[in-house]
């Protein structure tokens, strides 16, 4: 069975800066992926030439078989690349429902007539959607929140909208930018198991960029360390954590 | 908020814009009331209600564009010109209203594409800037062309609308059409709030780059709201076409387009209800304006007219300033809070 994602030779420099330099990766179906290292190691680069909002002078993804390398962002998503943002990037002024039925937005077919016209074709599809968005606001325990403003919410709780949007996208592979950066305990122990729930039930492969050692070493089939642009580890967690470069590298940077 | 011991049991009800049995019985008796007036009111009342009822719909236009997917807009007295002279060329060919009016909306928001698609790498300020010479080139557009199409710099007469075959002459009958219309449009622009294009131009306005991971197409969603709102502008200037049954660019200023910024901003820009509220609320102000303005010059204190003009004009920009202080997020929201402190009486901690 081939890889869901599959990168190669993967090269990005900004001015003198190389953020990225011949990274490959693969993530397999039903995998989760932990990617690691220091500040400034090139993670969220890395997520960002995924999610097609930096170009790479050089290397090639590969997404379900296909060469996704020259999409922008949002033919990517309807390809079935899912991912959320570092820090909070919600619908702050819509609902944590509408939010989540904006992550159908490639699956629904309604256009600027249906909108205004809002005849049965696009009230039937309205409803149909509800009806899937609710799946996912159960699923995250949302329910008494369907209809408060994002805005308002609590940090924890408006990560997990974020989720609940990307989840939206029925993604075949969803990529999380520290998703628990800022949470406390309880709240990454939630998350940490909403992911594990994420690639069970709905069979989804997660790529997790987080700087909580436990967590990763907890959750993920796989660690990838990245120093300096380079992929200098990945193995099993136990593997990696025993590497004596990953322990330089964490060593150096305290 | 909803009224307590209103829930619902089924996900599809709940996206009614109406929702409860008051709602639907308060808003019946305000249109019946509207549709009523011209038995009790005068000529001039009618006259002002019906301009406002066009003016709500040109701005319920630049709600879509500006207040839900955030993309500025100086043009829109532009985009109801262009809605106006076509309608006036459509009427003159002998087309009859429920054909034209689409058809004016087409054609503005075809116009609005063009304006907008060369515009689509730039944001903000340099948006804004684009806008501003659709409202610009428009008059040096329509006295351009040839004469025979659009009438050059004399403009077009246009003749009283027919619908149905029959001929909607007096002033009545153009309040009662252009009341229906905007009924028909305010339900489209709420319909547009609550569905994908809607939510997909709210997503671009509050943070775009998440929109386009979700795959909404940032390109294609500002050209959807520019010409959705510039439909609503081309509807409006169908209407004040018949309604004024003469067109000339001078009727479609810089300055039209602005006051429609200022009312969607005094009457709140993140809903359809702001665009109706502030302009009924900035075209009574005007009128109130005017005829005490009317008034001064005719007792004779001693003002000139021009003087008087101004001083109105700085009044109301001053209340127009005053409302944006002290209530940022418009009338609409205002009235929100009017209608939940309602609900909840008399117990204000709910
Ligand atoms: N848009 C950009 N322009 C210029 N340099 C950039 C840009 N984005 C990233 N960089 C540089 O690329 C390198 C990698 O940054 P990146 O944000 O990918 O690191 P990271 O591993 O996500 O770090 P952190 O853990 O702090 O989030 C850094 O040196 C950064 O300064
Ligand atoms: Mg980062």
């Amino acid at each position: 069975m081939s890889a869901v994602l599959d990168v190669s030779g993967l090269t990005l420099g900004f001015g003198q800066v190389v953020a990225l330099s011949d990274v490959a990766m693969t993530v397999q179906a039903g995998e989760i992926v932990s990617l690691i290292g220091p500040n400034g190691a090139g993670k969220s680069s890395l997520l960002n030439c995924l999610s097609g909002f930096y170009r790479p002078q050089r290397g090639r993804i590969l997404f379900a078989g296909r060469d996704i390398t020259a999409l922008p962002p949002h033919r990517r998503a309807a390809a079935g690349l899912g991912r959320t943002f570092q820090g909070l990037q919600t619908y702050d002024s819509m609902t944590v429902r509408e939010n989540v039925l904006s992550g159908m937005h490639v699956h629904m077919r309604a256009g600027l007539l249906d909108a205004m016209l809002y005849w049965p074709r696009a009230r039937q599809e309205e409803a149909r959607f509800t009806e899937l968005a609710e799946e996912i606001i159960a699923f995250l325990e949302l329910e008494e929140l369907r209809h408060a403003p994002v805005g308002a919410l609590s940090y924890g709780l408006r990560k997990r909208t974020d989720l609940g949007r990307a989840l939206g996208l029925r993604p075949e592979l969803l990529l999380l930018d520290e998703p628990m950066a800022g949470m406390n305990a309880e709240e990454k122990a939630d998350l940490a198991r909403f992911i594990l729930d994420i690639r069970d039930a709905r069979g989804i492969p997660v790529v997790l960029v987080e700087h909580d050692m436990d967590v990763v070493m907890d959750i993920s089939d796989r660690v990838m360390v990245l120093e300096w642009g380079r992929v200098i580890a990945d193995g099993a967690p136990d593997a990696v954590r025993g590497d004596p470069r990953v322990i330089s590298a964490y060593l150096g940077q305290a | 908020m909803l009224p307590s011991g209103v829930f619902f049991t089924d996900h599809a009800a709940e996206a009614g814009l109406l929702r409860t049995l008051p709602q639907r019985l308060w808003l019946a008796a305000l249109l019946a009331a509207l549709v009523l007036l011209p038995l009790v009111a005068g000529a001039h009342l009618i006259g002002l209600l019906t301009m406002l009822c066009i003016t709500a719909i040109a701005v319920l236009g630049l709600q879509i564009t500006t207040g839900m997917a955030g993309q500025v807009n100086l043009g829109q007295s532009a985009f109801v010109g262009a809605g106006a002279f076509v309608a006036a060329r459509l009427a003159l060919a002998g087309l009859p209203l429920p054909l034209v009016l689409p058809l004016a909306g087409l054609a503005a928001a075809a116009g609005s594409v063009a304006f907008a698609l060369p515009a689509m790498r730039v944001k903000g300020f340099y948006l804004a800037l684009t806008t501003l010479a659709a409202q610009v080139m428009f008059p040096i557009l329509i006295i351009r062309l040839p004469a025979a199409w659009f009438g050059g710099a004399d403009g077009l007469g246009v003749d009283p609308p027919t619908v149905a075959g029959i001929r909607l002459g007096g002033a009545t009958a153009m309040y009662l059409l252009c009341l229906g219309v905007l009924v028909v449009m305010a339900t489209a622009a709420f319909n547009v709030g609550r569905s994908r294009a809607g939510r997909a131009f709210r997503a671009m306005r509050d943070n775009d780059n998440a929109a386009r991971v979700l795959g909404i197409d940032p390109l294609r969603t500002k050209l959807a709201a520019f010409f959705a709102g510039a439909f609503f502008a081309g509807v409006a200037g169908a209407l004040y076409a018949y309604q004024v049954r003469y067109v000339t660019t001078e009727q479609f200023t810089l300055w039209q387009s602005v006051w429609y910024v200022g009312m969607l901003l005094v009457g709140g820009m993140t809903q359809p209800l702001g665009a109706i509220l502030g302009t009924l609320f900035v075209t009574l102000l005007q009128e109130m304006l005017r005829s005490a303005g009317g008034a001064l010059l005719d007792a004779d204190v001693g003002l000139q007219g021009g003087a008087i003009f101004a001083a109105t004009n700085v009044l109301l920009g001053s209340v127009i300033l005053a409302g944006l202080i002290f209530e940022p997020r418009g009338l609409a929201h205002r009235w929100g809070l009017v209608v939940a402190a309602y609900r909840i009486w008399p117990y204000p901690h709910r």
